[in-house]
């Protein structure tokens, strides 16, 4: 028993460290945007990020989130049809829920998964060969040249997919209602209660998610140890740690969304 | 007047957790000589040199490379003396998002202040060197283990770096190979006047490269002298690693460690 | 340009059918291993507890935060519609029915899915499995039913746990954010939430969990390359179960309706 407290003490100190060490990276990453200009980077190499991230998932966002925006709203429908048999609100409704919660954070999740094991493998299989050692002593910071231009990628990117995702959800949404409860889409697709602040929510959650998933990536893959066993473990703890990050910051910016606007999403 | 030593290593250890993997290690290489590192696996030769380089920060201890100290420092502050230095790792570690020429292009674009066409005429140069010229363009992917080899000491040597180290150089090349490596690697030096810090397990080829061997023993710098004369050394321990002889006091645990820094019987010599 | 774009599509079709093909294959081979059930019982007991022992930190907390969520989203409305008896209603539905399984199911296939495609691209790579052919012993009835039996099992026994714990964010939520009290929740969930919505929910974990173990299986053994082709088959293995957790969700929403 005892020896299972130190294990979950030593667990927290480990927990502890690794935060520290990420929020380094994450202070590091910022420190290198602002020597950017300053040369020492590949050219184009933000580019030919964003075209990686962009054409990549651009097939799995749109399977992935049309399908559950399908679901979502045969789901939504079929409650109703048991309750009110009124379907006046549910296009209004899902849109203002697409836009402030379920475009951006899905998005995320997806991209999460993606794109955090994409970063992580190719990062740890360069560290594992010793690849990162061999940019150091070039002179090359590590940071500077892998993360930042992945991290300018991402922070765009993600933001363009979810309006896509976003939009192709309440389509699927749309399509599904129409079909399969005779749902008029004039009456679905109604923005009247979107405002905003729902569109503000949507930015800031996007740009949080592709700001939090490469440097979460990055920093495994940097971490990486031995040899294809490191690389595989860095993509595992690369995407459990980019999809918990998504989750938390949307718990976090939706609390304080309802904090600041007084109870009124 | 003294002259600064191209690497100086003061009283350093290096320990991952509760493992000693370098205890006491002091060595100085005189600019322009050339120094090879022999011992068994896992003796510590890889971790030291990464700690020479400041890529890695040793338990205690002080090192200064080419004159600037690397202990203790940032990244950032190391770019400056690591772009005089040119290292061949033990695995290569090529670039494989770049092409062989990429590769080679990658110090000298580093260093910044060089005319593309001078820098293409270097690589260029470098690539004919070693017997590369025709291959700019081929994906690491695509090469052999001996060709990638290769593509690393271009790269390792591209740049004219005062300080160039070898690691493991000529492993798993033939003997004639292994012999047109080290001449080329000879003419490089005399070329540049470069200190040369090469680690092998090939002592008997090392030896006709380098003018001193440093023999390093479970973490311990065990002997160091001229390298025409290793195969007489003093020490039992050295002579049978030298020889490849099976019996003899390696690999015996217990076997006291000969010749620390504290006695200075053996072991430890300084160049100053 | 435009007949590149062609290209790639048609390529990228290919390989995806390829790919489903290979698992389709996979498939039908652990089946045939579980005729006469004949598996190591010792390797089933040891990825049960692997697997399930280390993926439930995670998948508490982050049901935790997917019910505290749910409330934040549909709580202030019901607030506002002054129906406080349907807050729990509204976000236990969604939790049980869609996203505890979901949730669930996407952090098991990062947790334990990738690591297991880690562990037998690793095996691979390093020519352990064609060492367990040379001894006469089939990879598939070792090393995967053992798996794949495993994961399904404890991704609806891990389903259930966060199913309660994001019930419990919820209340936790509904009670210190939005000011609903303890019991307020409680009969909101117990009079709106019927035992045919957590099992739908299961139904689910379920087959996600076959589809995620079948997936991670495939990936890891077909990888080729070294260090790179590890990493390349667990982006692959996690895109893949992605895809079939939400394709799955779909076709049993559809199906149970």
């Amino acid at each position: 028993m005892r020896a299972r407290i130190a294990d979950l003490g030593g667990g927290v100190l480990d927990a502890m460290r690794a935060a520290r060490e990420l929020w380094l990276t994450y202070v590091s990453t910022i420190a290198g945007i602002v020597r950017y200009r300053r040369g020492g980077r590949r050219k184009g190499e933000v580019a030919r990020q964003m075209y990686a991230i962009g054409n990549r998932s651009l097939v799995f966002i749109i399977v992935t989130l049309g399908f559950i925006g399908m679901v979502m709203t045969y789901e939504a429908c079929l409650q109703l049809s048991r309750v009110t048999g009124d379907y006046s609100q549910i296009g209004s409704q899902f849109i203002r829920l697409i836009v402030s919660d379920f475009g951006p954070t899905l998005t995320g999740l997806m991209l999460a998964t993606r794109v955090g094991a994409g970063i992580a493998a190719e990062i740890g299989s360069m560290k594992v060969t010793e690849q990162i050692d061999a940019l150091r002593m070039s002179g090359v910071l590590p940071i500077d040249y892998l993360i930042v231009p992945r991290f300018l990628a991402s922070l765009v990117m993600t933001l363009v997919l979810a309006v896509l995702g976003g939009t192709v959800m309440y389509l699927a949404g749309g399509l599904t209602a129409h079909y399969s409860f005779n749902v008029n889409t004039n009456i679905f697709f109604d923005f009247q209660f979107l405002r905003m602040r729902h569109v503000v929510l949507m930015i800031v959650k996007s740009l949080a998610y592709g700001a939090a998933i490469p440097i979460v990536a990055g920093f495994c893959g940097l971490r990486a140890r031995g040899s294809s066993e490191g690389v595989g473990w860095a993509t595992t703890a690369a995407v459990i740690g980019s999809s918990f990050a998504v989750i938390v910051l949307d718990f976090i910016i939706s609390a304080a969304a309802l904090f600041l606007t007084g109870g009124d999403l | 007047m003294p002259v600064e030593p191209a690497v100086r290593v003061d009283n350093v250890a290096k320990r991952y957790g509760r493992r000693s993997v370098l205890d006491g290690i002091s060595l100085a290489v005189a600019p322009g000589t050339r120094l090879g590192l022999i011992g068994p696996a896992a003796s510590g030769k890889s971790v030291l040199l990464k700690l020479i380089c400041g890529l890695e920060q040793p338990t205690s201890g002080a090192i200064a490379l080419l004159g600037t100290d690397v202990v203790g420092k940032r990244e950032a502050e190391l770019g400056d003396v690591r772009k005089r230095v040119g290292m061949l790792f033990q695995n290569y570690a090529l670039f494989d998002f770049l092409t062989v020429a990429g590769n080679v292009r990658f110090p000298l674009e580093r260093r910044g202040g060089l005319e593309p066409q001078i820098i293409a005429e270097r690589v260029a140069n470098r690539l004919r060197a070693v017997g590369l010229a025709g291959s700019e363009d081929k994906l690491t992917g695509e090469l052999s283990g001996g060709m990638k080899k290769r593509v690393g000491i271009a790269r390792a040597t591209v740049a004219d770096a005062e300080l160039v180290i070898y690691d493991e150089p000529t492993a798993g090349l033939d003997p004639v190979t292994t012999q047109k490596i080290y001449d080329l690697l000879a003419a490089d030096q005399q070329r540049t006047g470069a200190t040369v810090v090469a680690v092998s397990s090939d002592v008997a080829a090392l030896a006709q490269f380098v003018d001193e061997i440093a023999f390093l023993y479970r973490g311990t710098i065990l002997y160091r002298g001229p390298a025409a004369t290793i195969a007489d050394a003093p020490d039992p321990l050295v002579r049978q690693f030298v020889r490849g002889e099976l019996e003899g006091p390696l690999d015996e645990p217990g076997v006291p460690r000969l010749g620390s820094a504290a006695e200075g019987q053996r072991g430890v010599e300084d160049v100053r | 340009m435009f007949g590149d774009a062609i290209a790639s599509i048609g390529a990228s079709a290919r390989w995806i059918a390829q790919e489903v093909g290979g698992i389709l294959v996979l498939t039908g081979q652990v089946l045939r291993a579980l005729v006469p059930p004949k598996l190591d019982t010792r390797e089933l007991w040891k990825n049960l507890y692997k697997m399930g022992n280390k993926s439930v930190p995670i998948v508490v907390l982050t049901a935790f935060f997917a019910g505290g969520l749910m409330t934040l989203q549909t709580g202030p409305f019901v607030k506002k519609l002054g129906a406080t008896s349907l807050a729990g209603w509204g976000a236990g539905y969604a939790v049980l029915r869609e996203i505890g399984p979901i949730l669930i199911a996407l952090m098991f296939s990062g947790r334990v899915g990738a690591n297991n495609t880690a562990e037998l691209a690793t095996m691979t790579v390093t020519e352990q499995l064609d060492g367990l052919r040379a001894l006469a012993i089939d990879p598939v009835r070792f090393l995967i039913v053992p798996r794949v039996l495993a994961m399904m099992v404890m991704l609806v026994a891990l389903t259930v746990i966060g199913d309660l714990v994001a019930l419990l964010g919820a209340a936790i939520v509904g009670r210190y954010m939005l000011q609903i009290d303890w019991s307020t929740m409680y009969y909101s969930f117990a009079d709106n939430l019927k035992p045919y919505d957590f099992l739908h929910g299961i139904y689910k974990s379920f087959a996600f969990g076959g589809a995620i173990a079948v997936a991670s299986c495939y990936f890891g053994v077909t990888v080729r390359g070294g260090a790179v082709g590890v990493g390349r088959a667990v982006n692959a293995s996690v895109v893949a179960s992605a895809v079939s957790i939400m394709l799955l969700d779909f076709f049993i929403t559809y199906l149970s309706a």
